[in-house]
């Protein structure tokens, strides 16, 4: 195979270097090797959703990337969107309030993207979120509760004065 | 009462199979058949062995010497027969040929591509109608025909019916073939502990124990070597309850190779050969009254089985059999069932089953109406069971009480303006919008008792659970149901807290592990509540009356003078605690000399419940749809359900099993479909192309909720999880076909896809767009 | 490899194993977009996410923008890029469609020579294009629309973000109450997306609904799409010819609004 490649990267506020093989996509970086089994593998065909993670600020597929692509990025998974690692943030708690998840598999996927729809844009309509996030599948909930999820942190992450403890805000770009 | 699931699963510390990393562990990969239905000729390896980081490659003979094969035996009909991985032929496109084992996935994947096997192409067998055919090949050659099962059974006097109908209406209802898609695949981590020669099999699955003694039996290792542990898992919507023959396969050479194996199945698998469903249809005859009186049904059922038998092949169909007639007074009543063997991925059982029953037995209520020139509410006046009729013995024989199938429909009916959206019907119409609505009645059977599998062939309903109250009054539960989204933990955490008089945050639910699990059938149909949360709730209650015996003694009080609360126990009466419930359990357990005479030490509780043969809930769904003619897009304007599922323990998990039930209900009528070529190619292998509902084609739902408790279950339950689907199905078919009324379209497949309805506007109306 | 949105996926299940990848994102101003009088140019690793958000280009390229957000899902348009969707050329996708209903030019260029393709003489085949090995786009420029020319782009897609069945991009100017000027261009219906010249019949005619029906009829009339698993090619031309009428009238009321605006 292929030389290693060295990558030297931030992820959930930690500096990492390591070799990986060209060919490693990001996700099972992530997971198998860093051990950030958060981020989920639903399909790596880009459809699902449950592998995205937030890179430079941005929700990207991490099954669509490769791991050396991540050199000198910065990069946030579901394990560091809580703002101490044990409490959850906002968003994952209005996810808990609203009974957001059922399995809980695609829903890493879902907090992380909606992470970054509330960066860009605070206060969603309910036709906002229900188009931002149609590339995050779920089978369990039918969606209406993940909807009432985001609109709930919406609210919730306003009156806190658009500001959170979390580390999704801090590492977002 | 919100989830105790949701802190380890939002935080991205839950654990599944594919989250656990052992050292050591090698990576499988499986080499699969391109065709249909070929011959194996020869298998070359030698390739794929050479290349750096392949440990070893496994064909089906191999497997054959370090396995058993699986055995489906169905009465009547002749036992089907499965080789770990074929040997002499593959069925279908994705049978797979051999297994890989490398260092990791993507060497194992390398490899996978330089294993040779060389094939003899047959012609394959795609259809209902060509398996059925006299000069059919066959698909399964150890089989006499590849019309597996044929059955007919009769209730009543359906001659006589017929005699005397005034008309005979005749409809036909098909489903498509679709497949369960839980989000995480299906995937294994085996591990052999060669010292103490046990296997451990880790796997998210429905029914962990059915699997440990199947698996040891394939294994020809004794049940006490085997452990399942089902760990967090992703979704699974009944895929997840066979032992597939890659898991076996894996669990075969983990012990081979002393070594752990893991395989995670990916996307392109799961939707091509990881078990599919649905593929059946209804051809029924009512025989009908001038007024809209049913007297008799007959019906002619078929189900395109696909390859092999993982579940025995009447199963799926027969319950859309002996449901059909539903919730309507109807004696008379014949259906035969009729399953194919064919050259697809095998079917099994996806969330509903019995899906496509509510649409038949609906649709043909509809169709009655029309034919009749009745308002379908009419006719459902004439024939539905009202609480009054109750209890009432349905004509397969079953008992249903405490419905509400005709109070759920009244109610809609009141809440729902039909008068004024038949104005705004034909309004829209005079624009060429076509607007309908849909409301489906919604038998749903939840808990199938031992009674029911013994009468059905074998098997058991009962279930299992034990209760430990540790010496600090810590409980520890396990009961041997796998959760695979539905909360469980948390609404065993709450039945136990209630009988024993402590809080939910103390009580830990331990589930999906056979060494912790006590011996249960697990996650079928909609058994959670009323077997699985009502044997905790029954063993609960036994440690409570220990604890109660332990603390009448302690205080010296009679037992029943006293209760329980908030981990306190209390005389009747008075404001303050004689005891915390803690120092019953220390006593219990360090102190045994101070319980009551005759007492055991220690406070562990296991109990086994069987309940009733069959419990039903019912619901009412209603579905108002826009069919675009230019497009044949179906939009959903307004979905309602009224649910009856007797006592709810926890409202909130109940309403997310409606929406979710639902939400797959809508991807079969409206957007799911596998689909095969002419050659028997799955054309159908990604998301992009198998289409499942996303945030924006789901609507929100409007959910109110009816308890009518079941006087024959612990606390009233009924339990639910698969009427949500058939609802779905049903209501959203029946919108379409209302928004196309009039127009002479009939339409009798799903989805009711915009390529469909497109085609059934241009037959009818020649082309449209001139 | 550019945004590895659609060349990874075919990686993962093994339709695609290149030997060698060069990331684009490694060659420096491959991602700017600059605006000049007429035209807009775009760098090939401009991320489609950057497009759609881009004031200049919802300014200058309306249609452009909204095109863009047609392109799958969020997540995949923040690393997908204007280039590796017009070099992988799917006959249903957004922005092939747009490059030629404006008559973008790809600026390509090998170790030693650059030229320059209308993308008329670009899309090929089904993902094929005039590229040849060693050529990369560098650049996409497109004219900007003419203040006063009204913009509609329409698709049908069966979920938001799926590719669609079928799509059209529309533009026209009016004059005086009549049809001065139009492009028509659609995608889905053939192997690649296809400029309909029957935006011709529009000039001179007064907007009416009876137009629209009769031009987007002309139009589609002798389309033959192929059939796949989502839809047999009747279905798309019914679905085109639906999308057209909706399309011209959307376009129509566009051109009559900004010219309300500039009249006012
Ligand atoms: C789930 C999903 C849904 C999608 N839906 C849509 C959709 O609805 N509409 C749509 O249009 N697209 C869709 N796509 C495709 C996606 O938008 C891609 O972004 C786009 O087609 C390719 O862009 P890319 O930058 O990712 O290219 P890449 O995947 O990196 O490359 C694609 C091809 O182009 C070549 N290439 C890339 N850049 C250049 C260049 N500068 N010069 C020469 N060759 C180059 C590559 O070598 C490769 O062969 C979807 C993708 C996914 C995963
Ligand atoms: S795993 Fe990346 S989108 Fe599904
Ligand atoms: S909660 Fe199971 S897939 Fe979304």
């Amino acid at each position: 195979m292929t030389a290693m490649r060295r990558v030297r990267f931030q992820i959930n506020g930690q500096s990492v270097e390591q070799d990986v093989a060209p060919r490693l996509l990001l996700s099972d970086f992530l997971r198998d090797v860093l051990g950030f089994t958060g981020t989920h593998v639903g399909c790596e065909q880009g459809a699902c959703g449950a592998c995205t993670i937030l890179l430079n600020g941005e929700a990207v597929r991490s099954c669509l990337m490769f791991a050396v692509q991540v050199n000198g990025a910065t990069v946030l998974t579901i394990e560091g969107v809580s703002p101490d690692g044990t409490s959850l943030h906002p968003i994952q708690r209005a996810f808990h309030e609203n009974h957001g998840l059922q399995c809980g598999f695609c829903t890493p996927g879902f907090v992380m993207s909606a992470c970054a729809l509330l960066k860009e844009n605070p206060a969603p309509t309910e036709s906002e979120i229900r188009t931002q996030l149609s590339g995050n599948l779920c089978r369990c909930t039918g969606y209406e509760s993940i909807v009432q999820s985001v609109l709930q942190a919406a609210r919730d992450l306003e009156s806190a004065g658009g500001q959170s403890a979390g580390k999704a805000d801090s590492h977002a770009g | 009462m919100r989830r105790s699931e949701d802190y380890r699963l939002l935080l991205g510390a839950g654990t599944f199979t594919d989250d656990l990393q052992i050292p050591r562990t090698l990576h499988a990969a499986f080499v699969r058949s391109p065709y249909a239905h070929a011959r194996i000729t020869a298998i070359d390896v030698e390739r794929a062995l050479a290349l750096p980081g392949v440990v070893a490659v496994f064909t089906g003979e191999d497997l054959a010497k370090l396995t058993e094969p699986g055995v489906t035996a169905q009465a009547g009909a002749e036992p089907m027969v499965m080789e770990t991985l074929p040997t002499r032929k593959v069925r279908f496109n994705g049978d797979p040929v051999a297994c890989v084992v490398a260092v990791d996935r993507y060497v194992a994947e390398d490899a996978i591509e330089l294993v040779e096997v060389d094939y003899e192409p047959l012609a394959p067998v795609l259809s209902m109608e060509s398996a059925a055919a006299p000069d059919a090949p066959l698909v399964d050659e150890d089989l006499s025909s590849n019309l597996h099962t044929r059955q007919t059974r009769t209730f009543g006097d359906v001659v006589s019916a017929f005699a005397e109908a005034d008309e005979i209406v005749e409809v036909r209802f098909s489903t498509q073939r679709m497949t369960h898609v839980p989000i995480e695949t299906r995937g294994v981590l085996a591990v052999w502990d060669a010292g103490r020669m046990e296997l451990t099999f880790y796997s998210g699955q429905q029914t962990a124990h059915l699997l440990r003694t199947n698996l040891a039996r394939r294994l020809r290792l004794d049940e006490n070597q085997v452990r399942v542990i089902s760990p967090d898992v992703g979704g699974a919507f009944g895929q997840k309850i066979p032992l597939f023959r890659e898991e076996l396969t894996v669990a075969a050479l983990a012990i081979k190779l002393r070594r752990p194996i893991k395989w995670i199945e990916d996307r392109l698998e799961n939707l091509t050969v990881a078990n599919h469903a649905r593929d059946d249809s209804a051809w029924i005859r009512a025989a009908v009254t001038k007024d809209g009186r049913i007297l008799g049904i007959k019906a002619e059922l078929w189900a395109d089985y696909g390859a092999y038998a993982f579940f025995t092949p009447k199963y799926p169909i027969d319950s859309v059999g002996w449901l059909l007639p539903g919730p309507y007074k109807l004696q008379n009543y014949e259906y035969s069932i009729n399953v194919v063997i064919t050259n697809k991925c095998p079917a099994g059982t996806l969330r509903a089953p019995m899906a496509l029953v509510t649409w038949a037995t609906e649709g043909m209520v509809e169709r009655i109406a029309r034919q009749l020139k009745i308002d379908p509410v009419e006719v459902r006046r004439r024939n539905m069971i009202t609480s009054r009729d109750q209890p009432y013995v349905s004509a397969t024989g079953y008992s249903y009480e405490a419905l509400t199938p005709w109070e759920g429909y009244e109610q809609m009916l009141r809440d729902f303006d039909l008068t004024g959206f038949r104005a705004e019907q034909r309004a829209a119409r005079a624009n060429d919008r076509y607007l309908g609505v849909g409301i489906a009645s919604v038998l749903e059977p939840t808990t199938y008792g031992s009674a029911w599998y013994k009468k059905s062939g074998r098997g058991s309903g009962h279930e299992a659970a034990t209760v430990k109250v540790e010496p600090s009054g810590a409980v520890n539960v396990s009961v041997g149901i796998v959760p695979t989204g539905q909360g469980y933990e948390t609404t065993i955490a709450q039945v136990v807290a209630e009988a024993l008089g402590t809080r939910v945050g103390n009580v830990n639910v331990l589930l999906g592990d056979t060494s912790i699990a006590p011996y249960g059938m697990g996650t079928r149909g909609s058994r959670g509540a009323a077997a699985g949360n009502a044997v905790a709730y029954l063993a609960a209650t036994e440690a409570r009356a220990k604890v109660l015996r332990i603390a009448a003694h302690l205080v010296g009080e009679p037992i029943d003078n006293l209760e329980i609360r908030d981990d306190q126990i209390y005389v009747l009466g008075e404001p303050e605690p004689r005891l915390p419930l803690s120092q019953a359990s220390w006593t219990a357990y360090m102190d045994p000399s101070a319980l009551p005479a005759g007492e055991l030490p220690g406070l562990e509780i296991h109990r086994t419940y069987d309940p009733p043969a069959m419990t039903f809930s019912n619901a009412t769904h209603l579905c108002v749809a826009e069919v675009e003619r230019r497009t044949g897009r179906v939009e959903i304007l307004d979905y309602r359900v009224i649910e009856d599922a007797g006592t709810l323990i926890n409202p909130a998990i109940v309403d997310g099993q409606i929406r979710g039930g639902v939400s797959l209900g809508i991807g079969q009528a409206l957007l799911e479909e596998v689909v095969y070529d002419e050659l028997g190619n799955n054309q159908t292998a990604t998301f992009l192309d198998y289409l499942i509902p996303t945030i924006d084609t789901v609507p929100n739902i409007q959910i109110s909720h009816v308890q009518t408790p079941n006087p024959h279950t612990v606390l009233g339950l009924k339990g639910m999880a698969e009427g949500p689907v058939q609802g779905g199905l049903a209501a959203v078919m029946i919108a379409v076909q209302d928004a196309l009324d009039g127009k002479g379209i009939t339409i009798d497949r799903s989805p009711a896809s915009p390529s469909r309805i497109r085609a059934l506007f241009r037959a009818v109306e020649g082309d449209l767009d001139e | 490899m550019a945004g590895g949105q659609s060349l990874v996926p075919l990686m993962n299940m093994r339709l695609a194993t290149p030997r060698h990848l060069i990331d684009l994102k490694n060659v420096a101003g491959l991602s700017d977009i600059a605006m000049s009088e007429t035209s807009v140019t775009i760098g090939s690793m401009a991320r489609q996410r950057q497009i759609e958000l881009s004031p200049a280009i919802r300014r200058a390229c309306p249609i452009l923008a909204e095109a863009t957000t047609h392109i799958a899902h969020f997540q995949i348009r923040q690393r997908g890029t204007i280039g590796g969707s017009i070099a992988h050329a799917d006959p249903a996708a957004e922005l092939p469609l747009i490059a030629l209903l404006l008559d973008a030019r790809i600026v390509v260029r090998a170790a030693d020579r650059k030229r320059s393709i209308p993308a008329r003489d670009f899309f090929v085949s089904t993902f094929v294009t005039a590229l040849d090995e060693s050529e990369v786009i560098e650049t996409v420029v497109l004219p900007r629309l003419s203040s006063g020319e009204g913009w509609a782009f329409e698709e049908f897609a069966r979920r938001h973000g799926d590719f669609a069945l079928a799509g059209v991009a529309a533009t026209v100017t009016l004059t005086g109450g009549r049809y001065s000027g139009a492009r028509l261009a659609m995608s889905g219906v053939a192997a690649t997306p296809v400029v309909l010249p029957m935006a011709e019949r529009l000039l001179g005619e007064e907007p009416s609904r009876a137009l629209y029906r009769a031009v987007a009829a002309a139009a589609t009339a002798d389309l033959t799409p192929e059939s796949d698993i989502h839809a047999t090619g009747e279905d798309r031309r019914d679905i085109a010819c639906h999308l057209t009428e909706i399309a011209l009238a959307a376009a129509t009321e566009r051109a009559l609004h900004s010219t309300d605006r500039s009249a006012g």
